[in-house]
């Protein structure tokens, strides 16, 4: 017990409430309606969730190098749909598969270097470029595929997305909780890590101190592309398609979960427990959602609704830092 | 003082946008000759309308140091409420539409202002939250569904126009009486912008927010008039464009932001704010317009538009904000 609460407090306070949040709304949802805790209701949710959180992780870097990226749903299709062109041109072949996933990374982290580059050597705002990129990208998408869905994929790549091990554990969620796990390494354990968070709480005292700024942009959106491409082929093997407009309201998700999940939107702090509580936070709401057959119109508006009553919270909470200390101790 | 054509004015922002825009007309009138017609004039116009009023808000607002995403929403919301209040009360005033959509509008700029100016929320992630607040309400009350049956003597203003031209084919081009409404808002906004306090405080607190709260300007009631203002704006041209399209739909202008963001980034206005012109602006969303009109004559095939026109903005933009890096870290004398 004396361990647990040391524990605790250790935890920082975001943290924490971001647990009782999830909880919470657990507790609710299965006082309201037992399907909510069904097997199939959460073997569906462990099935959704890898796609727009894989993404999180790519705007939580951005985020941190005091940057945005709003063109990762469009990075992400166009990986998709060059996965996708590439496997129906070789036949849908084992090797076909592994040479469209490698080639869909690719083309992500040079839509990422595209974009590191115009906001690290030309010091144009991230917010433009990667709002101009994710029309550029999308557009790509749009003029490969020529308006349609490209259909017909292969089942073998169909299991990344819709196959599970034993039923019980999707192979999408295992590729999300190693991406976590590898996104928190990078963050805590690497000098690249460090560097970020430098940059990011004040690129001009991070130059001084002999951090290649440039690089880790460059770095930094290049990772964030390479998670776009990830979930791109995650996306197109859910879906068995590859369209140039999958996933547009995940821009926003993604903001919003990064937000939720304790990163500074002026950069230089973050945690990865904290988003990847926040992406299971906005799993659960998404699901009660579905359960109590809440119109798809609906979710749009709460999201909206969330990202401000989070950032307003936020907001009143800094304004009065000791107000709030002795309150909550 | 050398005259209109000195070196200094030849080489401004704006002039190298006039410089583009008449490249690109002669190519487009090489290519096709019927697009010398004063119907293409009128068409362009026509075109300019809404997007010409938006990029005014979001011109002002960026100068402001701020940028606001939520505009398209905002306007579906009023246009959608306003069309769907008159027909369920059998209202059926030209008046009661504009008041209607501009007091929707200004609740909607009220609501960015408390955010952005009150709580100092970044304005890109509080205008997105409001984006979607925006649309998400109207989906649901809309359930994705389109009114067609505007109040008639609303629906009869679509047909008003300021002067027609018989062409030579028999056929008639017209110029909407619609268009006096931005060219009021542009000499208004030029006048604000460069003749009046408020103008000048605006361009202030972009340029740097604390410098000028420490001159003594009041930043925040500043960005409530700016966004109220930018709301009512909004919620003018929501209306404006359900009666020229002659329906309510509630998802037809979203992803507006892109374009009208790029006009004003194209026409010279820096996104880090401080600085634009009303002209710059208009020129900036007239080279949009024209090329996302005109790349079928061009031979460019459809499903290649949005690259081509993310393209142009990633070009233009690049080539703004490089200009704008240059003329900064230039010696000032």
């Amino acid at each position: 017990m004396e361990k647990l609460k040391k524990s605790l407090k250790n935890c920082d306070k975001n943290t924490v409430t971001l647990l009782g949040i999830a909880v919470g709304i657990v507790v609710i949802m299965a006082m309201i309606t037992p399907d909510f805790l069904q097997g199939s209701n959460i073997s569906s949710m462990a099935f959704q969730f890898p796609e727009f959180g894989i993404l999180c992780f790519g705007m939580m870097f951005c985020m941190i190098a005091d940057g945005i990226d709003l063109s990762l749903v469009g990075t992400a299709n166009l990986s998709g749909i060059v996965a996708a062109v590439i496997i129906m041109s070789m036949g849908g072949s084992p090797v076909s598969i592994i040479i469209a996933i490698i080639a869909a990374i690719l083309v992500g982290a040079l839509c990422g270097l595209v974009n590191g580059y115009l906001i690290g050597q030309l010091q144009i705002p991230a917010m433009l470029v990667t709002l101009c990129g994710g029309q550029l990208y999308t557009g790509l998408g749009v003029a490969i595929t020529k308006g349609p869905a490209i259909t017909g994929l292969p089942d073998s790549l169909q299991k990344i997305g819709n196959g599970s091990i034993g039923g019980l554990i999707p192979y999408s969620s295992i590729i999300f909780v190693a991406i976590a796990v590898g996104m928190n390494f990078i963050l805590k354990y690497t000098v690249f890590g460090k560097q970020l968070c430098f940059m990011g709480s004040n690129a001009t005292a991070s130059r001084y101190a002999g951090i290649n700024n440039l690089r880790i942009t460059l770095l930094t959106y290049m990772l964030s592309g390479i998670l776009a491409a990830v979930a791109g082929i995650i996306i197109i093997s859910h879906y068995g398609s590859a369209k140039s407009d999958y996933g547009t309201s995940y821009t926003l998700l993604t903001l919003l979960i990064v937000v939720l999940g304790g990163v500074a939107p002026s950069g230089g702090r973050g945690k990865v427990l904290g988003v990847a509580l926040a992406i299971v936070i906005l799993q659960l709401i998404s699901s009660a959602f579905n359960i109590l057959r809440f119109d798809s119109f609906f979710k749009t508006l709460v999201w909206g609704l969330l990202l401000i009553v989070v950032m307003v919270a936020k907001a009143i909470i800094q304004a009065h830092p000791i107000k709030f200390r002795r309150k909550l101790s | 003082m050398k005259g209109i054509f000195s070196k200094k004015n030849m080489t401004t922002n704006e002039m190298f946008v006039v410089y583009i825009i008449l490249a690109l007309s002669l190519l487009i009138g090489l290519v096709n000759p019927a697009f010398f017609a004063l119907s293409t004039v009128f068409g362009t116009a026509r075109s300019m309308l809404i997007t010409s009023i938006f990029a005014l808000c979001e011109m002002v607002i960026i100068i402001s140091g701020g940028i606001d995403v939520s505009f398209p929403a905002v306007a579906s919301f009023c246009l959608y409420f306003t069309v769907s209040i008159m027909n369920n009360f059998h209202i059926d005033s030209v008046v009661f539409a504009f008041v209607c959509a501009s007091l929707f509008g200004l609740v909607w700029g009220m609501l960015n202002a408390v955010l952005i100016g009150k709580f100092k929320i970044p304005a890109l992630i509080a205008t997105l939250g409001t984006s979607s607040l925006a649309n998400g309400a109207t989906l649901v009350y809309s359930g994705g569904r389109e009114i067609s049956n505007i109040p008639n003597s609303v629906d009869a203003l679509s047909q008003k126009f300021l002067f027609s031209v018989a062409n030579a084919t028999g056929g008639k081009s017209a110029l909407t009486v619609f268009i006096i409404l931005p060219i009021v808002l542009c000499f208004f906004m030029h006048w604000v912008l460069k003749h009046t306090m408020l103008g000048r405080e605006i361009y202030a607190i972009g340029g740097d927010a604390n410098a000028a709260r420490i001159a003594g300007i009041n930043v925040m009631k500043t960005q409530f008039i700016i966004y109220m203002a930018a709301g009512v704006l909004t919620g003018i041209a929501g209306i404006s464009n359900t009666i020229l399209m002659r329906n309510a739909n509630p998802s037809n202008l979203m992803g507006a932001e892109m374009m009208v963001i790029a006009a004003v980034v194209i026409g010279g206005t820096r996104i880090t704010g401080g600085h634009g012109t009303v002209v710059g602006t208009v020129l900036g969303v007239l080279l949009i317009t024209l090329v996302s009109n005109n790349l079928i004559m061009l031979g460019v095939p459809n499903y290649w538009q949005t690259f081509a026109v993310g393209l142009i903005i990633v070009i233009g933009t690049s080539i703004t904000s490089l200009r704008a890096k240059k003329i900064a870290l230039s010696p000032k004398l």
